[in-house]
C-alpha cells in the first residue's frame, strides 16, 4: 500500500473495517457467481431457442433466479459496504475524539482550528472509502476476472486463455501510462501547482481584496489563472484517460475477436481449437462473460481517486496520534521553554496557601500562561512545575476571555458545567459581577446568548467566567483578567477576584499593576527562566 | 452643506471582464457519449446476431456462401468506435466542465464580492472549515452537468431507442419493461426527497458539529482546566455521528434504486426473446430479436451506478441553494476603482455607534478628523471601534445613519468606500507574489521596497526571494502578516486611511516605531486607527469610545 502501510491510522481503519470489508467482498463474490449463472442460463435460453427451436423453461427459470439472486447480492454488497464504511468512520472519530481530548492545548493549537475541523469532517470518510470500497474493488480485481475465466474454461479453455492473455498486455500498457501520467502530473504540479486553489484562496481573502480596491484586478487574474490551470489539467487528463481507454479497448477487442473466431468456427471454415464445433449457447456464453471479464478493471479504475484521497487522509490523521510532538511542545519551538532548566528558584506548589491572591507577572513570552497551565495540570508536567494536587482533588475554575460559552440564555451560560445550581444562586453570582444591570445585555438572566457567544464583549465573557467561579470550582486561575477591559469593568473584576481570594486560592497571570498591588503574593517571571519571589505581603 | 454625493467625479464602474472563451463543447461531448453508448450496444447486438446467423448457416449448405466479412467488419468498427467515443466523451466532457467551471467561478467571485455580507461582520469563509464546506458546494455545482446531466441524457436516450425498437419488434415485451420502469420511477420519486432530506440533515449536523468544535477548540484551555473538554467533545462528536447516520440512511434509500436499475436490462432481454417466441418467431426470424435482447443486456451494464447520478443531483440542488445564500441580494455596486482626491477634513455628525450585530451602543459619534493628524479610536473590547471604522469606510450601516462630510461635501457610503483604504485587523495574505500582495500595481520597485523597509519586512522579503517570491498565509507569522498589511496602507493613495488595531501582534516598541513611520508617510491623508491601549496615542488625538 505504499506510504500508508506503515501508517497507524491506516492500520486502525483496516482493523475497524475488517469484518465489514470481508462481508461486502463476500456479497460481491456471490453477486459475480450468480451473475455467471444468469449469463449461462440466458445463453442457453437464447441459444437453444434459436438453434434448436425449443423453449427451455429450466434455462428461463435459471436466468430469472440468477438475475434475482445477483441483484439481491449486489444490493447486500452495497449495503454492507455502506454500513462498514460508516462503522469505520464512527470508529475513527471515536479514536480521534479520544486523541483530541488527551492532546495538550499547546499541540492542538499548532494547527488552525478551521483546518482541524475540516479534517475531522472529511478525512475519516475518505479513509473509510479507501479501506472498504477501494479495498473490495482491489480484491475483485484479482478474483473477478479469474472467476469469469474459470466459467469460460468450462466451455472452452482456449477462449479462457485468450482472455487471460489480455491481462499481462494490459499491465504493460498500465505501467507505461502510469509513468507518463505521473511525469505529466509532476510537471503540472511544478508549473501550475500554485494556481491549483486560487479560487478558494481569493474567496478566503475576499474582504481584504475589497478593502484594497483590487476586485477588478483579482477577478481578471483568477480567471486567467483558472484557465491556465484548467488547460494544464486537461494535459494530464488526456493521458490519464488513456488508462480507462486501454480497458475499454481490450474489452471491445476481446468481444470483437471472440465473435469473429467463434463465427468462423460455426461456419466450419476455420478449424481453431476451442472455437470450433461449439453450440450457439456456448458461443453466446463466452461473449457475455468476455464483457464481464473486464468489468472489475473498469470499477477499479473508476475508484482510482479514492486511493489518493484516502492515503492523503490517513497521512493527515496520523498527526492526532503522534505522541512525539506532544512531548516536544514545551521545547524551544514555541518559545515556551521556561521551567526545564536547572537551578531555577522553585515555584513551590507545596507552600501555596489555602486561600489568597497570587499574582504572576513578567514580560510577554516569559511563560506566565504556561505556568498557569502547568499548575492546572493541562500540559505534560515539566521537571520544575507539577500540577497542583488541589486541582485534582477539588477542581478549579478558569477565568479568561476565551472561556466556553454555550448558546442559550445568560443563566445557562453562568450555570454551565456547574452542578445543579438554583436560579437564586445564579442571579446572585451574575448580579455581583454586574452582568444583570447592563444596557448591553438586555433581558437579565434570560438574555439570549448567540452560538459561540458572539454577542458578548470580552468584558462580559470575563464576568461570566467570574460568576461561574463564584458558583463552584476550587482553585481559581485567571489569565490576564483585566487586559482589554474598560476601567470600570477592570475595577469590578479586580474586586471580585480579591473577594474570592478571601476564601479560596486565586492565581492570576497579569500585567495590571493595581491587581498586583491587591495580591497577597507576587512572583515575577523573567525571560531567562527565573521565578523571583518579589513581594510577599 | 450641499448634498452632492455626485458632484465629485464618481468612480466609473469598471466592467468585470466577461468570459473570454466560447461556449463549452457540451454538444460535442454529448454526441460522443451517445455514440459511445450506441457503439457498445451495437457491438454486442451485431456480435450476437452474427453468431446466431452463422450458427444457423453452419448447420446447412449455406455455410460456404455466407458473407461473414461485412458483419465481422461491423463488429470491428463498433469495437473501435466504442473505445474512441468513450475516450472522446471523457476528454471533451471534462474540457467542457472545466471551461464552465472557470466561467462560473469567475462569476461567483464577482457576485460574492458584491453581496453585502462580504463587508459586514467577520468573514466566515476565512475559516478553513467553512471554506471547505463552501468549496464542496461549488464543486457539486461545477461537475453536475458532467456527472448528472450528461449520463442522464444518454441513459434516457438509450432507453427510449431500445423501447422503440422493442415496441416495433416484440411489443408484449414492453409490458414487463414498462412495469419495471414504473416501479423504478416510483422508487426514485420516493427515494429522491428522502435522499435530499438525509443529505440536508447530514450537512446541518456536520455544520453544527463544526460550530461546536470551533467553540470548544477556541476555549480549549479553560475547558481543559475545568476538566470539561472531554464532555464538550463528546457532545460535538455526537453530531458527527448523526451526520454519519444520515449519510448511511441516504445510501440505504438508494441501494434499492441501484438494484432495480440493474434488473431492467437483463429482464428486458429475457422478455424480448420470450415475446418473440410467443409471437411464433423461429430460427432466422429470431435473429433480430436476439440482437435486441443482447442490446438490452448491454444497456443494463451501462446503467449500473444510477445512484451516483441521483446523489449528484441531490447534492447539486442543495449546493445551488447553499451558494445562493452567499450571493443573494447582490447589489449593483461593481468594483469601483478608487477615485482619489485630496481631502483635508472628515466630519462625522451623529453617527450611531453599534455592535457588529447591529445593536446600538452608547451615544452617537460626532467628530472631525483632519489630514496630518492621525487620530486613535480608543476603547475597551466591545466598544464598537471596528464597527465605527467600517461605518466610516462605508462598509456597514445605511446612508441614513448619521452624516459624513468631507471638506463640507456630504459623502454617501459608496463614495466613502471608493475613497478609503480599510486595513482590517484580520487582513489576509493572498497566495500570490509579495508584489501582488501589496495591492499597489502602480508602485515602482523602489516604492515597494521602501514600504517593506518601513514595516521592517525588507530582510524577510529578501530572504524569501524578493518582490516576486510567492507567499501564502501559512508562511508568515501573525506579526509579519500584520506588518505586510501596514505596508499596504503605506502604499495606499486613498485620502482616507482606516487602520483597525494596526499594532496588534507586534511588540510595543516595534509597533510604535512602525506606526510612527506610517503616520509620517501618510501625512497628507486622513488617518483614523483603533487601539485598545489608551497610552498608544497622545491625549488630543484620541476619541474615547
Amino acid at each position: 500500500m505504499g506510504d500508508s502501510s506503515g501508517n497507524e491510522v491506516y492500520g486502525l481503519a483496516r482493523k475497524l473495517g475488517g469484518a465489514g470489508r470481508r462481508a461486502a467482498l463476500s456479497w460481491q463474490i456471490a453477486r459475480a457467481l450468480f451473475r455467471l449463472g444468469f449469463a449461462a442460463a440466458m445463453a442457453i435460453f437464447a441459444g437453444e431457442m434459436i438453434e434448436e427451436g425449443t423453449l427451455s423453461v429450466p434455462a428461463l427459470l435459471g436466468a430469472i433466479i440468477g438475475l434475482a439472486f445477483s441483484s439481491c447480492a449486489g444490493m447486500f454488497a452495497d449495503l454492507g459496504a455502506a454500513r462498514a464504511e460508516t462503522g469505520v468512520v464512527n470508529g475513527l472519530r471515536t479514536a480521534l475524539q479520544g486523541a483530541l481530548s488527551r492532546m495538550p492545548p499547546t499541540q492542538s493549537r499548532l494547527r488552525p482550528a478551521g483546518a482541524l475541523i475540516a479534517g475531522l469532517q472529511r478525512h475519516p470518510e475518505a479513509l473509510s472509502s479507501l479501506v472498504i470500497s477501494h479495498a473490495a474493488a482491489r480484491s475483485m480485481l484479482g478474483l473477478g476476472p479469474l472467476l469469469a475465466a474459470a466459467a469460460v474454461a468450462l466451455v472452452s479453455w482456449h477462449a479462457a486463455l485468450t482472455l487471460l492473455l489480455a491481462i499481462p498486455v494490459m499491465i504493460i500498457f498500465f505501467a507505461l501510462l502510469g509513468t507518463a501520467v505521473r511525469s505529466r502530473a509532476e510537471m503540472q504540479e511544478r508549473a501550475f501547482g500554485r494556481l491549483a486553489a486560487q479560487f478558494a484562496d481569493r474567496i478566503r481573502t475576499l474582504p481584504t481584496i475589497l478593502a484594497n480596491h483590487a476586485l477588478g484586478r483579482e477577478h481578471g487574474k483568477i480567471e486567467r489563472r483558472m484557465t491556465a490551470y484548467a488547460d494544464s489539467t486537461m494535459g494530464v487528463l488526456k493521458v490519464a484517460f488513456l488508462n480507462a481507454g486501454v480497458i475499454d479497448f481490450f474489452s471491445a477487442l476481446a468481444i470483437a475477436l471472440l465473435a469473429v473466431f467463434l463465427g468462423l468456427g460455426h461456419l466450419g471454415l476455420v478449424q481453431v481449437p476451442g472455437f470450433s464445433r461449439l453450440e450457439l449457447w456456448q458461443s453466446l456464453f463466452i461473449l457475455v462473460i468476455a464483457a464481464d471479464f473486464f468489468t472489475p478493471f473498469r470499477r477499479y479504475a473508476e475508484q482510482y481517486h479514492l486511493k489518493a484521497e484516502g492515503e492523503a487522509a490517513a497521512q493527515q490523521l496520523q498527526w492526532y496520534f503522534d505522541d512525539s510532538n506532544a512531548a516536544s511542545t514545551l521545547d524551544g519551538k514555541n518559545g515556551a521553554e521556561v521551567f526545564s532548566a536547572t537551578g531555577v528558584d522553585k515555584f513551590d506548589a507545596a507552600k501555596l496557601p489555602a486561600a489568597g491572591l497570587i499574582a504572576i507577572s513578567g514580560p510577554s513570552g516569559a511563560g506566565k500562561s504556561t505556568l498557569l497551565r502547568l499548575l492546572a495540570g493541562i500540559e505534560p508536567p515539566s521537571s520544575e512545575v507539577a500540577a497542583l494536587p488541589q486541582v485534582t482533588t477539588g477542581g478549579c475554575a478558569w477565568i479568561a476571555t476565551d472561556i466556553y460559552v454555550p448558546a442559550g440564555s445568560l443563566a445557562g451560560a453562568v450555570a454551565w458545567n456547574r452542578n445543579a445550581v438554583d436560579r437564586a444562586a445564579i442571579r446572585r453570582a451574575a448580579e455581583s459581577v454586574g452582568l444583570l444591570d447592563e444596557m448591553l445585555l438586555p433581558g437579565g438572566l434570560d438574555a439570549p446568548i448567540a452560538e459561540g457567544g458572539t454577542n458578548l464583549s470580552g468584558g462580559q465573557r470575563m464576568r461570566i467566567g467570574i460568576a461561574r467561579a463564584l458558583l463552584a470550582g476550587g482553585i481559581v486561575f485567571a489569565d490576564e483578567p483585566t487586559a482589554k477591559l474598560d476601567p470600570m469593568t477592570a475595577k469590578l473584576v479586580r474586586q471580585a477576584l480579591v473577594e474570592i481570594a478571601l476564601e479560596r486560592l486565586v492565581i492570576v497571570a497579569t500585567h495590571d499593576d493595581r491587581l498586583i498591588e491587591a495580591a497577597d503574593q507576587h512572583h515575577v517571571l523573567h525571560l531567562r527562566n527565573r521565578i523571583d519571589k518579589a513581594v510577599a505581603a | 452643506m450641499n448634498i452632492a454625493a455626485n458632484s465629485a467625479p464618481i468612480a466609473t464602474p469598471q466592467p468585470i471582464p466577461g468570459p473570454r472563451h466560447g461556449k463549452a463543447p457540451w454538444r460535442l461531448a454529448i454526441l460522443f457519449a451517445m455514440a459511445a453508448a450506441a457503439s457498445g450496444i451495437l457491438l454486442t447486438g451485431v456480435s450476437v446476431w452474427f453468431l446466431a446467423a452463422v450458427a444457423l448457416a453452419g448447420l446447412g449448405p449455406a455455410a460456404l456462401a455466407f458473407n461473414f466479412h461485412t458483419p465481422a467488419a461491423f463488429v470491428r468498427l463498433f469495437a473501435l468506435s466504442r473505445t474512441a467515443c468513450k475516450y472522446g466523451e471523457r476528454v471533451i466532457g471534462h474540457r467542457a466542465a472545466l471551461l464552465d467551471q472557470v466561467r462560473r467561478r469567475a462569476g461567483l467571485f464577482a457576485a460574492m464580492a458584491n453581496a453585502p455580507t462580504t463587508r459586514a461582520a467577520s468573514w466566515q469563509l476565512g475559516n478553513q472549515d467553512r471554506l471547505s464546506d463552501y468549496m464542496e458546494d461549488v464543486e457539486d455545482v461545477d461537475y453536475a452537468r458532467l456527472r448528472v446531466g450528461m449520463p442522464t441524457l444518454v441513459l434516457t436516450g438509450a432507453m427510449a431507442a431500445l423501447s422503440l425498437a422493442t415496441a416495433w419488434l416484440a411489443l408484449p415485451a414492453l409490458i414487463p419493461i414498462a412495469a419495471l420502469s414504473i416501479l423504478l420511477i416510483m422508487t426514485l420519486r420516493r427515494a429522491m426527497p428522502r435522499a435530499s432530506a438525509r443529505w440536508a440533515a447530514a450537512r446541518s449536523s456536520q455544520r453544527a458539529a463544526a460550530r461546536l468544535l470551533g467553540a470548544a477548540l477556541a476555549a480549549v484551555i479553560p475547558l481543559k482546566a475545568e476538566r470539561a473538554f472531554a464532555n464538550v467533545l463528546a457532545s460535538t462528536f455526537a453530531r458527527f455521528d448523526d451526520a454519519a447516520a444520515a449519510l448511511l440512511a441516504q445510501r440505504r434509500h438508494l441501494a434499492a434504486v441501484d438494484m432495480l436499475v440493474g434488473i431492467v436490462g437483463p429482464a428486458a432481454a429475457l422478455s424480448v426473446l420470450a415475446a418473440a417466441w410467443h409471437a411464433g418467431s423461429r430460427g432466422e426470424a429470431l435473429l433480430v430479436p436476439a440482437f435486441l435482447a443482447f442490446a438490452w443486456l448491454t444497456f443494463g451494464e451501462t446503467a449500473i451506478g444510477v445512484s451516483r447520478i441521483v446523489i449528484g443531483r441531490v447534492r447539486e440542488r442543495a449546493a445551488r441553494q447553499g451558494l445562493k445564500s452567499w450571493t443573494a441580494a447582490a447589489g449593483v455596486d461593481m468594483a469601483a476603482s478608487p477615485a482619489f482626491a485630496v481631502l483635508h477634513t472628515l466630519a462625522l455628525t451623529n453617527v450611531p455607534r453599534q455592535t457588529p450585530d447591529g445593536r446600538r451602543l452608547g451615544e452617537a459619534a460626532s467628530r472631525t478628523f483632519e489630514a496630518g493628524n492621525p487620530t486613535a479610536l480608543v476603547g475597551a473590547s466591545g466598544a464598537g471601534k471596528t464597527t465605527l471604522l467600517k461605518q466610516i469606510a462605508g462598509w456597514i450601516g445605511t446612508d441614513h445613519d448619521g452624516r459624513f462630510a468631507a471638506d463640507g461635501i456630504m459623502l454617501l457610503a459608496a463614495r466613502r468606500r471608493a475613497m478609503s483604504h480599510l486595513s482590517l485587523h484580520d487582513a489576509a495574505i493572498l497566495s500570490d507574489t509579495i508584489r501582488e500582495n501589496l495591492f499597489a500595481p502602480d508602485a515602482s520597485d523602489a516604492q515597494c521596497w521602501e514600504a517593506l523597509t518601513a514595516v521592517e519586512l525588507d530582510r524577510r522579503v529578501e530572504a524569501a526571494g524578493g518582490l516576486d517570491a510567492w507567499i501564502n498565509q501559512d508562511m508568515l507569522s501573525l506579526g509579519e502578516a500584520q506588518r505586510l498589511n501596514l505596508a499596504r496602507a503605506l502604499l495606499s493613495r486613498a485620502p482616507l486611511v482606516l487602520l483597525d488595531e494596526p499594532v496588534e501582534h507586534l511588540d510595543t516598541e516595534q509597533g510604535a516605531r512602525i506606526l510612527d513611520r506610517v503616520f509620517r508617510r501618510l501625512a497628507d491623508q486622513i488617518v483614523i486607527y483603533s487601539s485598545h491601549n489608551q497610552q498608544a496615542a497622545p491625549q488630543g488625538m484620541q476619541v474615547a469610545l
